[in-house]
């Protein structure tokens, strides 16, 4: 899965992941390099999610009241 | 001729004649209490109904306190009272004396009970089909009136919150709500991770669609959970009994829908501090080396990365021509073989006979003046070639020897 399909839940999960096992100190320096770049990259792919939302209203009619259009 | 009326004059007619009129005194009126209201003031109002029409009740303070019973919705009752104009609204109304409780509930409230009972003994209001809400939907679903102000205020909630918002309309009240709001629920299958049920706050009778079999069925049906929010914080409804979660208000259920956006971007950035701390924390545990790591491990870790990356395109892009080249040679090896098999088709009958083609890298041989002695001929028979050696060559037509 790309991360552009990532979802928001998933992304989070991960960094939780990443986050705890940083936090262990058990991974060799190497491999944390490799999970702290790869959180640092969740954190802005989450970001720019939750940046990039604009309000995307659909109705099932295909009509929506002038005021939310 | 025609007399013409100011309003406070006609109300005031009004007022004389139906006031006067002793058949509408000292009456008994039958009926089920609704839109109850305990005015600050002391003097209560409500709404007396029966199945197809209603009138509105006053109870004044001082008639209130010998009644020996709360007032409530829902309640059968038998009033006491006068017919009186209120003339600032023109509006006829019942001025309560005495309200004595008639026999059992409304005949809504014990319909309602009716079916309470059906659907809970078949289960939809069993705690174990709850579902969980989605912690970070992506399509809200949400069944309501498209110009009531529930729908803002959920959506003011939702706010940043980077989600698909799919409205379902349904009428919310009056004739035909029940069915619009079921199909409304029902149109969403498939389309939402979570659905928002919701109506602002109204009458008894207003909510009452809530309250219906139908509505309760397709909630329970509904393939995503349901968060239910119909009026005000006191009003209940069979809807919330089969949704997944109430919420006391449209407010609330929007709040539930989605996590909080700012509490999520506050995580976002301890998670990425506590990374980093973890990280450093880790590199002071290995100081003896902490210079290495820092001026060439990680220069060199990019680096090397970079280098992997250029390489794999490369061989990404051989592998590519490779495919291609392959390809081709492949093809024009089975063109070269189908033509070796064409032309071999074509004389093997013959061949097989016992005769054979003579051959020079020149040409066919098809007499004797083709060749010279000492030169190597291939011969192609039926099965196999040889390679002949001329001796003699011979022009003359077949003899007999």
């Amino acid at each position: 899965m790309s991360e552009k399909e990532m979802g928001l839940e998933e992304a989070l999960d991960d960094l939780e992941r990443i986050v705890e096992e940083l936090e262990d100190g058990k991974k060799s320096l190497e491999e944390s390099l490799d999970l702290y770049e790869k959180g640092t990259k969740l954190v802005r792919l989450c970001q720019a999610r939750l940046e990039s939302a604009e309000q995307r209203i659909e109705s099932l009619t295909g009509e929506l009241p002038p005021d939310l259009d | 001729m025609t007399q013409i009326f100011t309003v406070t004059d006609l109300n005031e007619r009004i007022k004389d004649r139906l006031e006067n009129d002793p058949r509408l005194h000292d009456l008994w009126a039958r009926g089920e209490i609704s839109n109850y209201v305990n005015h600050r003031s002391g003097h209560r109002y409500f709404t007396l109904k029966d199945r197809d029409s209603q009138i509105s009740c006053v109870l004044f303070k001082n008639s209130g306190v010998r009644l020996g019973f709360e007032l409530k919705d829902g309640q059968n009752v038998l009033v006491y009272g006068d017919v009186a104009v209120y003339r600032p609204q023109g509006r006829v109304q019942l001025m309560a004396r005495g309200i004595r409780l008639d026999e059992g509930l409304g005949f809504r409230h014990l319909q309602l009970e009716a079916v309470k009972k059906k659907l809970a003994g078949e289960g939809l209001f069993g705690l174990e089909r709850k579902r969980e809400l989605p912690r970070y939907p992506q399509r809200i679903g949400i069944v309501t009136s498209p110009q009531g102000a529930a729908l803002r205020d959920v959506l003011r909630i939702i706010g940043a919150y980077p989600a698909r918002i799919i409205l379902s309309p349904a009428q919310v009240q009056g004739d035909g709500a029940e069915e619009s709001i079921a199909l409304a629920i029902r149109a969403l299958q498939g389309k939402a991770d979570v659905v928002i049920v919701c109506r602002g706050g109204g009458s008894t009778e207003d909510l009452w669609c809530f309250n219906s079999e139908i509505v309760a069925r397709a909630i329970f049906e509904c393939d995503s959970p349901v968060i239910s929010a119909v009026g005000h914080e006191t009003d209940v409804t069979i809807a919330d009994f089969v949704a997944d979660v109430r919420a006391p208000t449209p407010t609330a259920a929007a709040e539930m829908a989605v996590p909080d956006i700012v509490a999520l971007q506050t995580y976002l950035v301890q998670a990425q501090v506590r990374m980093a701390r973890a990280l450093w924390s880790g590199l002071e545990r290995k100081r003896e080396r902490l210079d290495y790591l820092v001026r060439s491990f990680s220069a060199q870790k990019m680096y090397a990365l970079a280098s992997e990356m250029r390489q794999r395109l490369d061989w990404l892009n051989e592998r590519l021509g490779d495919a291609q080249k392959e390809k081709l040679t492949e093809s024009k090896r089975r063109l070269e073989l189908a033509q070796g098999r064409l032309a071999a088709v074509g004389p093997r009958a013959t061949l097989s006979r016992g005769y054979a083609i003579a051959r020079l890298p020149r040409g066919l041989v098809l007499g004797a003046e083709d060749v010279r002695p000492g030169e190597v001929v291939e011969l192609i028979l039926a099965r196999g070639r040889i390679l002949a050696k001329v001796l003699e060559c011979n022009s003359e037509a077949e003899d007999s020897r």
